[in-house]
């Protein structure tokens, strides 16, 4: 999975931030999109692109338990956040509806990817290239229920 | 080795697992609002499934419900659609509703205690992150998202990973328990974990400081566990709790023989281990004032706003994060918490709209006006809570002192009704974050005890609660 990042270099990007509480009445997705990340960055939808991925601090998503957030980062062309850690949630609504990966990572990927650096995501290693500079970070693996949820394509396929 | 409460609970719902990896786990009552259902309610007609126990669903309008006069016609159109989704909803699966205008409306977190629906022992879940509440009663109840409201509405079961138990002490005796509420115990254990100092973890609040509250306080403890990345907060039962939920509209016919079962079973054993434990000794704390971005960044009233450097701790993430809240907040370091100006107050939310925080702010207005600078709002928590409150005279204290009086709901906590700031307002809110754009876009909250709001709503800035005659 390729892609280039996005960076927010701070910890606790709560949903509210994410999308906003006076958009949760929107329940066109493509709708919701155009508002996703506007309290912290009302560029976003101009500068996202398809494929794309996000790169945090600790605690990403921390807040509300709308699944509008990664509703709205997935319908933007998100497919993968990348953060030091992850608010449980948050983390649960990516995978449950097949929204986007969420991917811990290290301080060495959190401090050596830049901002429009183009990665590779191998899921099956737990490994991200960096292919802007050449070097390789190992990432958290899945734990057992997150990596089947996954691999089902959501949770009303997931089986034990 | 024994058990600790939470690991009980969890125990006796499992209905498929293992000690390690994922448990199939029963709900005892799922809570419905009108914001994250109608996509699970969808997906339900998509597949052609019926909610499996719509006798233990129970569903009211919370978030967008105007707090304005329910006479009148829901002028937001989108607000509109989304309380008739969850009428149609309700009707087609045969799920109660405490509609617009029942009597028992209100915050899904106020009136699931109120009606006697939240149970020890028992396992909640709500599409929302403050169900958490649930939690002073010794339920084990938590958020979970829209795909998680389906399955449960389908299966009446979630599959999750067991967090871990997390101990919270809180020791000693508040010297001036009307003047520092629970309020500021939770916003100071924040303070002192970090908003992801529980992640993971199910927290246990425990000792003498815990002890001491009533339900009302115990539930706005555990409502904040969120805030402190937790999955749940919950507090073991005892005869208050009892007391509380004895005789109320939806508890069980055969109440004292489930407390008698309670009372031998809803403790954590004396030689249970907790994997993480914090203590916090309330003998001196202050009330709490939120400065920042997140229910972290708070300090005591009698403090100055901290720089980047004090907060950070050397953190260069937490220090970006400081000065970004600094900038969004309109706020220079070194300036006395007490000399913060104000433009709005909030009394209401999950956290702190209950009829005992309307007694306690009222003791502050009493006779007084609100500052001709601040527009200041009572939004009780229930509909129930809202006539209890004017029968004991309590709205006329608040309207003789400018507080507008409204209709219960979520209200400006979260900013989907038209009870917003507007940008650049600074608000003393009795809610539960203060994240940037939280109470509408570019407004700027203060998280504060209900006495601390209407103290500040009569002086027009922060003050010290501690020095007024509150008793």
């Amino acid at each position: 999975m390729k892609g280039n990042v996005i960076k927010y270099e701070r910890d606790n990007i709560d949903t509210d931030v994410i999308i906003p509480g006076q958009y949760l009445k929107v329940h066109d997705y493509a709708e919701l999109a155009t508002h996703a990340m506007e309290g912290l960055d009302p560029d976003f939808h101009s500068k996202v692109k398809e494929g794309d991925f996000i790169l945090s601090g600790k605690n990403f998503g921390c807040g509300s338990s709308r699944e509008h957030a990664p509703i709205a980062l997935s319908h933007s062309g998100i497919k993968a956040v990348l953060a030091l850690s992850f608010a449980r949630i948050f983390y649960r609504n990516s995978v449950d509806g097949a929204f986007l990966l969420p991917i811990e990572i290290e301080e060495d990927a959190y401090n050596g990817i830049s901002e429009g650096d183009e990665i590779d995501i191998d899921v099956s290693k737990n490994e991200i290239k960096n292919l802007t500079k050449n070097k390789t970070y190992k990432m958290k693996p899945f734990s057992e229920i997150i990596g089947k949820i996954i691999e089902a394509g959501g949770l009303f396929n997931y089986k034990p | 080795m024994g058990k600790t409460l939470f690991e009980k609970i969890w125990d006796a719902h499992v209905v498929v697992g293992k000690e390690s990896g994922p448990s199939l786990i029963y709900i005892d009552r799922h809570l419905v609002h009108e914001v994250t259902s109608p996509q699970a309610f969808d997906g339900l007609r998509m597949n052609n499934r019926k909610v499996r126990r719509p006798d233990l669903t129970i569903a009211t309008m919370d978030h967008n419900v105007p707090t304005t006069d329910r006479g009148l016609p829901i002028l937001d159109q989108t607000s509109s659609i989304q309380i008739q989704t969850l009428e149609k909803n309700c009707q087609d699966f045969g799920i109660k509703l405490f509609d617009i205008n029942s009597p028992n409306q209100g915050i899904v977190h106020v009136i699931g205690p109120q009606l006697g629906i939240t149970l020890p022992g028992s396992t909640i879940v709500c599409g929302d992150s403050h169900t958490s509440t649930h939690g002073a009663f010794g339920a084990l109840a938590f958020g979970i998202g829209t795909s998680e409201v389906e399955h449960v509405l389908a299966s009446q079961t979630l599959w999750l990973e067991k967090p871990k138990p997390f101990e919270i002490r809180v020791e000693g005796k508040r010297k001036n328990p009307h003047a520092v509420t629970a309020k500021d115990i939770v916003l100071s254990i924040i303070k002192h974990i970090g908003t992801g100092g529980g992640t993971g973890t199910v927290i246990e609040y425990r000792g003498e400081g815990i002890e001491d509250l009533s339900m009302e306080q115990r539930m706005t403890i555990c409502n904040m566990s969120i805030e402190a990345g937790a999955r749940a907060g919950l507090i073991a039962p005892d005869e208050k709790t009892y007391d509380y939920l004895r005789g109320r509209q939806y508890t069980p016919k055969n109440y004292e023989s489930l407390v008698e079962y309670w009372r031998e079973n809803l403790k954590t054993d004396d030689d249970a281990k907790f994997e993480k434990q914090f203590t916090l000794h309330i003998d001196d704390i202050a009330p709490q004032v939120s400065w920042g971005t997140n229910p972290g960044m708070t300090c005591d009233v009698t403090e100055t706003v901290p720089t980047p450097d004090e907060f950070s701790k050397g953190d260069p993430n937490q220090k970006k994060g400081a000065e970004k809240a600094l900038d969004y907040m309109d706020l220079k370091s070194g300036t006395p918490i007490e000399e913060i100006k104000i433009d709005r107050v909030f009394i209401g939310s999950c956290t702190n709209a209950r009829l005992e925080d309307l007694i306690e702010a009222s003791k502050v207005i009493k006779g007084q006006k609100v500052s001709p600078d601040v527009r200041a709002m009572v939004v009780p928590g229930s509909q129930m809570v809202k006539k209890q409150a004017e029968e004991m005279g309590l709205d006329k204290i608040f309207t003789d002192a400018n507080f507008e009086w409204r209709e219960a709901g979520c209200s400006m906590c979260l900013g989907m009704n038209p009870d917003i700031l507007s940008p650049g307002e600074r608000c003393a809110s009795t809610s539960n974050r203060n994240f940037e754009g939280r109470q509408g876009a570019g407004g700027r909250t203060h998280l504060v005890s209900p006495v601390m709001a209407a103290a500040a709503a009569i002086n027009g800035h922060f003050v010290d609660v501690r020095k007024m005659d509150l008793s």
